[in-house]
């Protein structure tokens, strides 16, 4: 087997990998957790179709994104609008076409609908944010955020505005947002496999040799935006549909702060960087929330203030940029260890992507 | 005329706020290449040290009782506190780190300063008097201006004045600018970074402090998301008026306050809760067509 | 001879790559030492490695007996180190005076400072003459006499002076190493230049230094060591020295 050959099967062994973590994952849960275990599950699968969309293009490029909770909001809202009951429509958003207003959509084209949708979105807003480059592009995806939220948190008979709006179809499990993170998954290495991705990435590395040997960064930025917009369009529509009730903040700076913690943490080089990032934040997210709940000890009761979740997150998130600045994967990705013939030894099993 | 003179107070006066925040985020990026999320949460920390803690909806002075002489030093100099603390904790271990990383950092920071203020005076917005006296009008050029925009307007220019007198004539201040263009070669000479570091935290924290006693009196409401929507402007200042200068940041601010003061009277009534979303696009477009900042010379070498 | 600076078996390393390998140098009081040796030798790293820019990876550094590896540069500047760098490094948005005033942040003197730039300006006169203007605007050679003196203000006892020919017309050249000469003689300072001509170190004169490869490869007298190169270029046909080309200013 040719040294190249072995690369390739360890590069696409990491997507089935991390897939086979989760499937377990849920299969452990189903078999011996609780009701609200499964809930705590389809959440923290949700965050892995969430933050994998966003590893997508930030991973990629090394260009930091505030605007994604922005494209969240957009698929959340495009499938709300396609399967919410005509009645209730009515109700409470008098003011969408009437087209949209009968539309009566089944929940898996609605969320495909609302991934395409952010998409659409990413492909327009990032034509124009992803001239910039280096901090001046992450600050604009920033304002991409602010325009968002004050759009939806003011077009009372579209999107409610701050009120919220019910009534989504519940229909999100553990399964379906287990099937939604694996396609996430393999998505993100079938991109980071890419020439596209492969080209992105010099640019990460090196943006001034990448551009001298004719990458188009631009061109690669934008592609990889809206592959990102997609899954993080979808992972929005998830939310809905899980939690049943829309409000523009909770697409703004909450989700925003967590998915990027959860990269951080895990560690933007990689995409297991991703994955673990929220399999552990979202681990320790739920061990405080039942903190704050209260721990009852014998007689006493102890529980943490509200926000201490938060808190620690944050203080988390900056250990580990300080301590271990490449998170806790250090860009390393899960790969299958094929058997080497004797000559290899300058194949590092260690080396990133 | 009196609704032009109203025009002219009114972007004035928001000018000015946005152009103070505005330096406060770039005197610290000038230093040392951190674009400081956490700006904004110095801003609500200045607010809510105003008043007794506590989740109650009601807000009690505390600190607001004291006579405005005493207060104003207080105030800022407990932002100048807050923001040289947080170099010490936090940006002083990340000195090294790339700016992307000391960005994240000091994101999760200002949502770590948020959550503590949320869960000791809670999440809901308080009633809070500072100054009420303040907002009395007085007629002026044919307007009728409350008394505190014109005092929003001489303290910019106050600030502004002090700030470059101290940049211009002190020792601090002739490190700083060195620092802020080859911090390697100023170090080189003696300068210390410790002191440049701090001293630009400080001066920045005392800013977010001034915004905070203005905004309080303005609005009269203590609300944690209070830093959120001024930081998104100052960001913005900052990178139209060319990352790291300082003149540039003041300019910016003043022309992001006309702008939106603009689209407020320009747009039919419909479209006015757009407006931050129109201004928002507005800089988009603005950064597409001069990514260098507006108030960059062409010949200026990229900082970033 | 009293030991001014004691370099002791360094290594100065990028990531994987060395820069500088268990080197070794003596530099007495009052000496001048030139450093040459082909593009990469180490030469900037050395340098770097003795003003704090750069970590040493091993080894050891003194000056005047007080340890000098570990001290952050602006502790090492205050120690009376001062640096020339290749490139000048003007602070171009700066006036010509608050250059010369941003290394006096350390000094107590006030009045032995106001006479520095006083005689600063005297000794050169274009620089008087823009004293208010922005130094950004300066010709390379008036840079790097800005360089020199901002570098003088810090009341060093060493000095260090990174490439000053480069980019300079050999004219220039020539006024800017007669000024060092001469303020060299006047302050009692000991001087570390980097210059890749070695004919132009043996025409100014002091010790010679030669490195290759992150090593010493050779040290003696400036002049002698010029002739020996000049001969062994004649036989193998040693690289061309930078300085030549980058001359024709």
């Amino acid at each position: 087997m040719s040294e190249h050959c072995r690369n390739r099967i360890a590069a696409h062994s990491t997507p089935l990998l991390l897939a086979g973590v989760l499937v377990v994952i849920a299969i452990l849960v189903t078999l011996f957790g609780d009701k609200a275990l499964a809930r705590t599950l389809t959440e923290t699968l949700i965050r892995v179709t969430l933050v994998v969309g966003l590893w997508i293009f930030v991973g990629n490029s090394g260009v930091i994104s505030f605007g994604h909770a922005g494209y969240m909001a957009i698929g959340a809202y495009c499938s709300a609008w396609l399967t919410l009951r005509p009645q209730s429509k009515a109700l409470f958003l008098p003011d969408l076409p009437t087209w949209l207003m009968e539309a009566q959509w089944h929940v898996l084209p609605a969320a495909i609908a609302g991934g395409l949708l952010a998409a659409l979105v990413a492909l327009v807003s990032g034509a124009a944010i992803l001239r910039l480059t280096g901090i001046a592009a992450a600050i604009a995806t920033f304002a991409f955020l602010a325009i968002v939220n004050t759009v939806y948190s003011n077009w009372e008979g579209v999107t409610g505005a701050t009120s919220s709006v019910v009534g989504l179809p519940r229909y999100v499990d553990q399964w379906v947002a287990l099937t939604w993170a694996l396609a996430a998954i393999l998505a993100a290495n079938l991109y980071a496999n890419s020439a596209s991705g492969l080209a992105l990435r010099a640019t990460r590395e090196d943006e001034v040799a990448a551009r001298a040997s004719g990458i188009n960064m631009y061109r690669h930025r934008l592609w990889s935006l809206v592959v990102s917009g997609f899954f993080t369009g979808v992972s929005g529509a998830l939310l809905g549909h899980s939690i049943g009730v829309l409000n523009p903040d909770s697409f703004y700076l909450g989700i925003t702060f967590i998915s990027l913690a959860m990269l951080v943490v895990g560690g933007i080089g990689s995409l297991t960087g991703a994955v673990c990032g929220v399999l552990v934040l979202s681990l320790m997210i739920e061990l405080l929330v039942r903190a704050e709940q209260g721990v009852t000890i014998g007689e006493a009761s102890l529980s943490l203030p509200s926000g201490t979740q938060e808190v620690v997150i944050g203080l988390v998130m900056i250990l580990v940029l300080v301590l271990r600045p490449s998170g806790l994967t250090e860009g390393r990705e899960l790969k299958l260890r094929l058997p080497q013939p004797r000559a290899a030894l300058t194949h590092d099993p260690q080396t990133t992507n | 005329m009196t609704n032009l003179a109203q025009l002219f107070f009114d972007a004035a006066s928001l000018g000015g706020l946005y152009a103070m925040a505005a330096l406060g985020i770039a005197l610290i990026f000038g230093v040392m290449n951190l674009v400081n999320f956490a700006h904004g949460e110095y801003i609500a920390f200045c607010v809510f040290a105003l008043i007794v803690p506590s989740t109650d909806a009601v807000a009690v002075m505390f600190l607001g009782k004291a006579p405005a002489l005493i207060l104003i030093p207080l105030v800022l100099g407990i932002g100048a506190l807050i923001a040289v603390l947080s170099e010490y904790a936090v940006f002083r271990h990340l000195r090294r780190a790339d700016p992307v990383a000391m960005m994240v950092a000091s994101f999760a920071l200002g949502f770590v300063i948020r959550n503590i203020l949320l869960a000791v005076y809670g999440g809901r917005p308080k009633a809070i008097s500072l100054w009420p006296e303040l907002n009395t009008p007085v007629e002026l050029a044919g307007a009728s201006v409350p008394l505190l925009q014109l005092i929003v307007i001489a303290t910019t220019l106050i600030v502004v004045a002090a700030l470059a007198l101290l940049l211009r004539k002190t020792r601090l201040g002739l490190e700083m600018r060195a620092a802020a263009e080859n911090f390697t070669m100023a170090r080189l000479l003696g300068v210390r970074a410790n002191v440049v570091i701090t001293g630009a935290f400080a001066l920045s924290g005392a800013l977010a402090a001034a915004v905070a006693l203005i905004m309080v009196t303005q609005s009269g409401v203590a609300d944690v998301r209070v830093g959120g929507q001024i930081m998104l402007v100052a960001f913005i200042a900052t990178v139209i008026g060319g990352m790291g200068s300082l003149p540039g940041a003041v300019a910016a601010g003043f022309l992001i306050g006309a702008v939106s003061v603009l689209l407020q009277a320009a747009l039919p009534l419909d479209a006015r809760p757009f407006r931050d979303a129109f201004l928002y696009t507005l800089v988009i477009v603005c950064l597409l067509l001069r990514p260098q900042g507006l108030f960059v010379p062409a010949s200026a070498k990229p900082r970033i | 001879m009293m030991s001014k600076l004691g370099v002791f078996d360094i290594s100065v390393r990028y990531g994987k790559i060395p820069a500088v390998t268990d080197l070794s140098l003596q530099i007495n009081e009052g000496e001048r030492v030139f450093v040459s040796g082909p593009n990469g030798a180490g030469k900037s790293s050395l340098l770097g490695a003795i003003s704090g820019a750069v970590a040493t990876s091993h080894g050891r550094i003194e000056m005047d007996g007080d340890l000098l590896t570990g001290r952050q540069p602006e502790a090492i500047a205050r120690l009376g180190l001062s640096m020339v760098p290749e490139g000048r490094e003007i602070f171009g948005a700066l006036t010509v005076e608050e250059n010369l005033r941003v290394g006096t942040g350390m000094r107590r003197d006030v009045q032995a400072v106001e006479a520095d730039v006083g005689e600063i300006l005297d000794a050169f006169p274009i620089l008087a003459e823009r004293r208010h203007a922005a130094a950004g605007a300066l010709s390379g050679g008036q840079q790097q006499m800005l360089a020199i003196g901002r570098a003088l203000m810090t009341n060093p006892k060493l000095m260090m002076v990174d490439e000053p020919s480069l980019g300079l017309a050999p004219k220039i050249v020539d006024q800017v190493y007669e000024t060092l000469c001469a303020l060299q003689e006047e302050r009692s300072l000991t001087l570390l230049i980097v210059e890749q001509s070695s004919l132009r170190a043996a025409r100014v004169g002091g010790r010679m230094i030669l490195m290759r490869g992150g090593r010493i490869v050779g040290e003696g007298n400036a002049a002698d060591m010029a002739d020996r190169e000049a001969l062994a270029q004649a036989y193998f046909g040693a690289p061309r020295s930078n300085s030549d080309m980058e001359a024709a200013e």
